[in-house]
């Protein structure tokens, strides 16, 4: 019986992969999200070459005057930091990539009128929707592995140190979290293409939900936090200590917790503090073990999860209607 | 020619009117007013949180024996409390922009009237002149709303006056963000003539503008896509290195997003001292030129239009 629930869910999503394959869509989305973490590795690659030469300039400088190079910090070098604009590209194109991609999913069927057709087969009408959320978040987890595989490899090659088996753990745990934020936005767009009267107000939707949840929301969090107001930060200009900062913002408790929630309420924020940890990209998580990483990051694990699985829920849940989809 | 302009002023009114009847056009012009909005309490937030801080710090600094620096707050211009309306009109202005461009062709292909828009004497270049008014139109709709949240901002706040320059210089800001929309929207009119689908040609534009926001940063400056959306993050010295050199150099002309933020933030009064555009072109003139550009592509498409058919394969 599990066997025969399953099997129009396979072919739904066996025919869906293969069609996209087919149309060079997915390769395109996937080579410009590629091109972007590409971008953001090198360039970051390429001023960290800058800071360890400046670096390298001024202790020559400093040993031969005589003087001690201790004054002077060096460039700290953790492979996986480099991997950071990359995360971000993810978190902005991935998640448009995804929203594309459900658009797609859903608006095919509608464009070829054969929605009705599909439904009239002898199947029921969730193993349709988890057929194609199926295809959609395979294509979606292909595209991830492809290029935070790409990324890995080239990592590895030209950081100098080679990455270890702990390093690509870290990354396979990323690209799951990448995987699990992305369908979020898969699934909502798939949601409104496949219900909305007109697919291409969906997409227009979706790109609106997209703009709230991963450029807004954060960027009002990070724009209100008061050491991104003054250039340099307010408290390195007011020359005020690390504890003395932490004292001092505690009056601000109020504020503080405004700004932490409007980030909270974004998955995009769970995705970047979760994935920022595993990665050791926030200065106190590097060099830590994953275990404790992990267990800290729970409620950002759970967070993505519940929002990826209620969507997921929903998308099953809400009952097609044929007589509305015809082509809009 | 009268007959022409009186053509294209009939098309513009009615594509004016018949963009503005959609929900989504609608929906996006919404986000954008209200984003607006929030641009300017969120100023006006941000830069009392660092005033009441500095006065803590300088209790505490006092207390300690310490001395006490200047407050920042006195530093900066009133003008900067509006440096996240520029954030905005770079993210929800450009792409509202966009759509209201692609629509106003997409939905002429999509109901079928281009061929009765072809058989009227008109012609071509009364329909394009049409669109492109029409857009204009509506972005300096668009245009005037966020003027008008910025007048009332510090016509209202407390405390803050502006001097004659910086109301000129309030001026000059709007006219770039209206330059900058206007370069999106011929962008979103060239494509949505051109592309083979009302969806692709939705595409195109979005695809460039993801490009110039989040990617040309990265190589002009090595600015992270987060870092490029903080209007005072974003504002940065590019690593001192041969490669981010020659990537201003070359591409600098062509970062219109970096133009964009350069440009305003010098007329915003909140471009940090000794930072300038590291492109060889002046901002104002990259964006110019680029709206010329833009202006020339919607023109040959439209004017290029097939007429012949009716609804679009999207």
């Amino acid at each position: 019986m599990p066997d025969g629930a399953s099997t129009p869910v396979r072919i739904i999503a066996a025919k869906d992969i293969r069609d996209a394959l087919r149309d060079r869509f997915i390769l395109i989305v996937t080579g410009f999200l590629g091109i972007a973490a590409l971008v953001a590795l090198v360039t970051g690659a390429i001023a960290l070459r800058g800071d360890v030469a400046t670096y390298a300039a001024a202790k020559a400088s400093l040993l031969a005057l005589g003087k001690s190079a201790d004054a002077i910090k060096a460039p700290e070098f953790y492979p996986l930091r480099l991997l950071r604009g990359a995360i971000e590209q993810t978190e902005i194109i991935g998640a448009a990539i995804a929203i594309l991609i459900g658009y797609r999913s859903a608006a095919s069927e509608r464009g070829r009128q054969t929605l009705a057709l599909m439904l009239t087969r002898p199947m029921l009408r969730w193993q349709f929707v988890a057929g194609k959320a199926l295809a959609g978040i395979s294509l979606l987890a292909g595209g991830l592995a492809l290029v935070l595989g790409g990324l890995a490899l080239l990592l590895h090659l030209m950081s100098g140190v080679g990455l270890t088996a702990d390093d690509l753990l870290r990354i396979a745990v990323v690209w799951a979290m990448a995987v699990a934020y992305t369908a979020c936005f898969f699934l909502v767009s798939f949601i409104l293409s496949l219900h909305m009267k007109h697919p291409s107000h969906a997409l227009l939707l979706a790109f609106a939900v997209w703009l709230v949840l991963v450029l807004v929301a954060p960027q009002i969090g990070d724009t209100l936090d008061p050491d991104n107001q003054v250039a340099g930060g307010v408290f390195k200009q007011l020359n005020i200590a690390k504890p003395d900062q932490t004292r001092i913002m505690q009056d601000f408790a109020t504020f503080e917790t405004l700004r932490d929630g409007i980030e909270q309420a974004s998955v995009t924020k769970h995705f970047e503090r979760f994935t920022f940890a595993v990665l050791g990209i926030k200065a106190k998580y590097a060099g830590l073990p994953l275990g404790p990483i992990l267990q800290e990051m729970l409620g950002n694990l759970i967070w993505i999860l519940l929002t990826a699985l209620g969507l997921g829920a929903l998308a099953l849940a809400l009952p097609l209607n044929p007589d509305r989809l015809a082509k809009a | 020619m009268g007959a022409a302009s009186s053509a294209s002023w009939l098309i513009a009114r009615q594509s004016v009117r018949f963009v503005l009847r959609e929900r989504t056009v609608a929906l996006l012009s919404f986000m954008f007013v209200l984003l607006v909005l929030i641009s300017a309490w969120l100023g006006w937030s941000a830069t009392t949180t660092v005033n009441c801080i500095y006065l803590d710090a300088a209790a505490f600094l006092k207390s300690a024996g310490q001395p006490v620096p200047t407050n920042p707050v006195l530093d900066i211009s009133p003008l900067s409390l509006l440096r996240n309306m520029s954030v905005y009109v770079a993210l929800i202005g450009a792409l509202s922009a966009i759509v209201i461009g692609n629509r106003l062709v997409s939905l002429d292909r999509k109901a079928g009237v281009l061929p009765l828009i072809g058989i009227r004497m008109a012609g071509h270049h009364a329909y394009a002149g049409g669109k492109i008014t029409a857009l204009t139109g509506l972005i300096l709709g668009l245009a005037a709303v966020a003027g008008v949240v910025a007048v009332a901002t510090f016509l209202v706040l407390p405390a803050i006056t502006l001097t004659g320059m910086q109301w000129v210089q309030l001026a000059g800001f709007m006219a770039i963000t209206t330059l900058y929309m206007a370069i999106f929207g011929l962008v979103g009119l060239a494509s949505g003539a051109t592309a083979r689908s009302e969806t692709v040609g939705l595409l195109l534009p979005v695809t460039l503008w993801l490009t110039l926001t989040f990617i040309f940063p990265q190589l002009t400056a090595n600015l992270n896509p987060t870092a490029a959306i903080n209007p005072i993050s974003a504002l940065t010295i590019p690593p001192d290195t041969s490669f981010f050199h020659w990537a201003a150099r070359i591409l600098g002309p062509f970062s219109l997003a970096d133009a964009y933020k350069f440009a305003a933030a010098g007329l915003l009064d909140y471009l940090p001292p000794g930072l300038a555009s590291p492109s060889f072109v002046p901002p104002v003139v990259s964006l110019t030129l680029a709206a010329c550009v833009a202006l020339t592509l919607a023109w040959r498409a439209l004017t290029q239009l097939s007429m012949t058919e009716g609804e679009d394969n999207a």
